[in-house]
């Protein structure tokens, strides 16, 4: 019971991603990685799309989806790992 | 006779018992809700960012009739999307869970709940108090994911209506 009580209390604050307004920065070698990931595979989806579409609009419209798809996976992950100062506000 | 009843009387006032009066300024309770309020409207932003997007295609393609290839693409990837056995779910999570999450988050990030049992001169009784932050962002997010999912729902009623017809 005591051991579950010490385990409730554990915090985990990784501090990998610092918040200002929407965007997420990365503040720790973790967090670059993350974020050098996020925009490779956004690279590489656009160079998968751009190879199977017939026009720029298609390009385009398949792409922004993907991007803002990476956009909201990249936002979980940061809002998880961010440093948390203030708190309940 | 008559100075011994006044000494008595003065006795009895000075003696009298005043009730206490806290003049101490009622405290302000401290109303902590269960999310942070700015961090909540952060992901809420990125997470109904897609099924806004998707939804301005499909009304500006529907509703102001531009028959541009770009809005009639978008329209074409999210029924693609359905027909891709791998990514199948992935249509419905982001046009509806995702907005649902935000909801959630949000509310929980301006809401505040307080149950107490109360009891004023024998007088029991129990009191809920739901207190509501007024932060503008995030009431504007729980409006906007409230009206995607009843664009959603309402289009989901209406076209399986329209199969059944």
């Amino acid at each position: 019971m005591e051991h579950r009580k010490d385990l409730s209390k554990v915090q985990i604050n990784l501090n990998w991603f610092t918040r200002r307004g929407v965007f997420y920065w990365p503040v720790s070698i973790m967090g670059w990685f993350i974020m050098i990931l996020a925009i490779a595979f956004a690279i590489y989806r656009f160079m998968a799309i751009d190879s199977q579409s017939h026009s720029v609009s298609d390009t385009l419209i398949n792409f922004v989806f993907n991007l803002l798809l990476i956009g909201a996976a990249y936002a979980v992950i940061a809002y998880f790992t961010e440093s948390k100062k203030n708190d309940h506000q | 006779m008559n100075m011994e009843n006044e000494q008595n009387f003065l006795d009895q006032m000075e003696n009298l018992k005043v009730p206490d009066v806290d003049t101490t300024p009622h405290q302000q309770k401290i109303k902590i809700t269960i999310m942070n309020a700015e961090r909540s409207a952060a992901l809420g932003v990125w997470l109904i960012a897609v099924p806004c997007f998707f939804l301005f295609c499909v009304i500006m393609y529907y509703a102001f009739h531009i028959k541009s290839s770009w809005f009639g693409a978008m329209y074409k990837l999210v029924t693609g999307l359905s027909k891709n056995p791998y990514i199948d779910f992935l249509a419905p999570v982001v046009l509806l869970i995702l907005p649902m999450i935000t909801i959630i988050i949000n509310t929980l990030a301006i809401t505040h709940v307080h149950y107490e049992k109360r009891t004023i001169s024998q007088l029991k009784y129990s009191e809920l108090n739901i207190t509501v932050k007024i932060k503008w962002l995030n009431i504007l997010l729980i409006l906007i994911s409230l009206t995607i999912l009843l664009i959603l729902l309402s289009f989901a009623m209406t076209e399986n209506i329209s199969i059944q017809n």
